[in-house]
């Protein structure tokens, strides 16, 4: 068996008996199955004003338009999981690679183990591996549940087209949690303490998810309640000169925009546009895991011991 | 996702002729932190077979030599060599024949014993890991701890595994940091107990951190003290009483050593 793979299942029944790890991933697990019914709520709250409305219109003579909610995407029932990710499944994210490097640390471990035939290099696929499994399990779970709630709401399985958006929309979500698991673990890495990690790890959260967002789609009040397709329109100002330039690094946005364009079936997927969405995304993995893998590399493993 | 292989361990206890080459041999090994000098050309040959009790006060050098030995830092001058590797060049084979047991180990907590073992069994490329796991279990007596969860152990009982993780793969040399460090009288004695058999039963070199000077004077054959990151002294036990007829305890004999 590679070293590889052995870091990777001791990463992975570590975290199975990690208390903060199974806690969060309750939460997130208990929101997706809720979201779907939540959509449904308030999707069934406007048709019944709207059906007033039509009601007091009609008493009073007057013409009532046509229901607008009508024709809404079922698959647009799972709108709330496009905030749920980036709210809970980003701490999920951040936990589990935060708990990759500070485990083997709080068992004092490490020197042991880099005393033993194991290279830096293999030590970190493991780490990385382990978490990407923990990733796509959670991913997989949270798309059973959709399926499950789809199914329940609307008194039959989603359509297979339904099923391919709603695997693409978790393929998406799984690799911008990625982006947070190597946040995790670069933050780990960082510093010595390990509250110091967590809370370092959280900061880059709350700049990805809430700070970021007020300089491209928050600049419009409407884009903080509600997903939007298209980051904002930039005027020729020197002020929006500037913010524009924040929006590739928008990842929550991008995440957001193109998360919303897979779950509406009505509007169709442009590769161009959606390439551009991804590349951001793409571009922060790949350096920060070039990250992580350089402070793999150079961390002074003699010095293992957990502070706090 | 490169991943290299696992060397397999069989035998290496039986794989070795006892009492030839040096097993330990440090030449001019100086080490820095910085422009702190922690260790300063330090010459020193362990034969195999022995237990060396290697002393000094906190901040002397010492876990920094183990540290070297044990390939986790790199000497900034000066050469060392285990079983007859070079703990630079020739790292993978070092570590393939060293066992280690840092200064407070507490292993996986959420884990039992056995899992724990399972894992640097595997990490070491045992081949035949659940019998490794009994055989060095029943060498310690601690099959009872096998499945409990090592965060229920007293320090005394870590300690146990953590030697039991340190020999699973059968090394030529144990290098032990302060192993009595926080253990009761009776966990001192267990642990004295432990490292004479790893030793005459086992043909395990021991090389061991230590404060206490007792355990020194009932467990070595050879001892060393550093001071300063310097070796100021190095002989056998045996010899080091007859040198200093005068003084009552090895503990007179450190000191008078650190006086000079």
């Amino acid at each position: 068996m590679s070293t590889t793979i052995v870091v990777a299942r001791q990463q992975l029944r570590s975290l199975a008996r990690s208390r903060t790890f199974v806690l969060m991933l309750g939460i997130l697990l208990v929101m997706t199955g809720l979201s779907g019914f939540i959509g449904w709520s308030s999707h069934a709250t406007i048709i019944r004003v709207y059906d007033q409305t039509v009601q007091t219109l009609t008493a009073a003579g007057k013409a009532a338009p046509p229901n607008p909610f009508a024709s809404k995407p079922r698959l647009s029932l799972l709108n709330n999981m496009i905030i749920y990710i980036p709210l809970i499944g980003s701490l999920l994210a951040i936990v589990i690679g935060q708990r990759s490097v500070t485990d083997d640390r709080q068992a004092g471990v490490t020197r042991v183990i880099f005393s033993r035939p194991v290279g830096r290099s293999s030590y970190f696929w493991g780490k990385l591996a382990g978490s990407a499994f923990a990733g796509v399990a959670i991913m997989i779970a949270c798309l059973g549940l959709s399926v499950v709630g789809l199914g329940l709401i609307n008194q039959g399985l989603p359509t297979g087209s339904e099923l391919v958006r709603l695997a693409l929309f978790y393929a998406l979500s799984g690799t911008y949690l990625f982006l947070f698991v190597l946040v995790g673990m670069v933050a780990a890495l960082l510093t010595r303490s390990e509250s110091l990690g967590l809370f370092a790890g959280v900061a880059v959260w709350v700049l990805v998810t809430f700070a970021t967002p007020q300089f491209t789609s928050g600049l419009r009040p409407v884009a903080s309640l509600n997903p939007v397709n298209d980051p904002v329109a930039t005027s020729g100002s020197p002020f929006f000169k500037v913010t524009s330039k924040a929006k590739p690094f928008a990842v929550n946005e991008q995440y957001k925009a193109l998360s919303t364009r897979i779950l509406t079936v009505g509007s169709r997927l442009q590769p161009a546009t959606s390439a551009g969405q991804l590349a951001p995304i793409a571009a922060f993995l790949l350096a920060l895991g070039a990250w992580a893998h350089l402070l793999v590399r150079r961390q002074d493993f003699s010095e293992d011991t957990a502070r706090d | 996702m490169p991943s290299s292989s696992m060397p397999t361990v069989t035998s290496l206890s039986a794989a070795h002729v006892p009492g030839t080459d040096p097993v330990v041999q440090l030449d001019g090994l100086s080490h820095s932190y910085g422009d702190i000098e922690a260790l300063h050309a330090l010459d020193l040959t362990i034969p195999e077979g022995e237990i060396f009790g290697f002393l000094g006060h906190n901040g002397a050098g010492k876990t920094t030599t183990l540290h070297v030995l044990t390939t986790l830092i790199t000497p900034t001058a000066g050469s060392a060599r285990v079983c007859g590797f070079d703990v630079v060049r020739e790292r993978l084979e070092v570590q393939r024949r060293i066992g280690y047991l840092p200064e407070n180990v507490r292993l996986y907590d959420s884990l039992t014993a056995r899992e724990n073992l399972r894992f640097f069994a595997q990490l070491s490329g045992v081949e035949d890991i659940p019998a490794a796991i009994d055989r060095t279990l029943g060498f310690l007596d601690a099959h009872d701890l096998a499945d409990r969860r090592v965060g229920t152990f007293s320090k005394g009982m870590r300690q146990r595994i953590g030697i039991a993780q340190a020999i699973l793969h059968e090394p030529r040399v144990l290098f032990l940091d302060e192993p009595t460090s926080g253990l009761d009288p009776m966990g001192v004695r267990q642990l004295r107990e432990t490292v004479v058999r790893l030793n005459a039963e086992l043909g395990i070199t021991i090389f061991m951190n230590t404060h206490l000077l007792s355990e020194v004077a009932r467990v070595c054959t050879t001892i060393g003290v550093l001071a300063e990151g310097e070796l100021i002294y190095h002989d056998t036990l045996a010899s080091t009483l007859a040198r200093f007829p005068d003084e009552a305890s090895l503990e007179d004999i450190y000191v008078r050593l650190e006086d000079r």
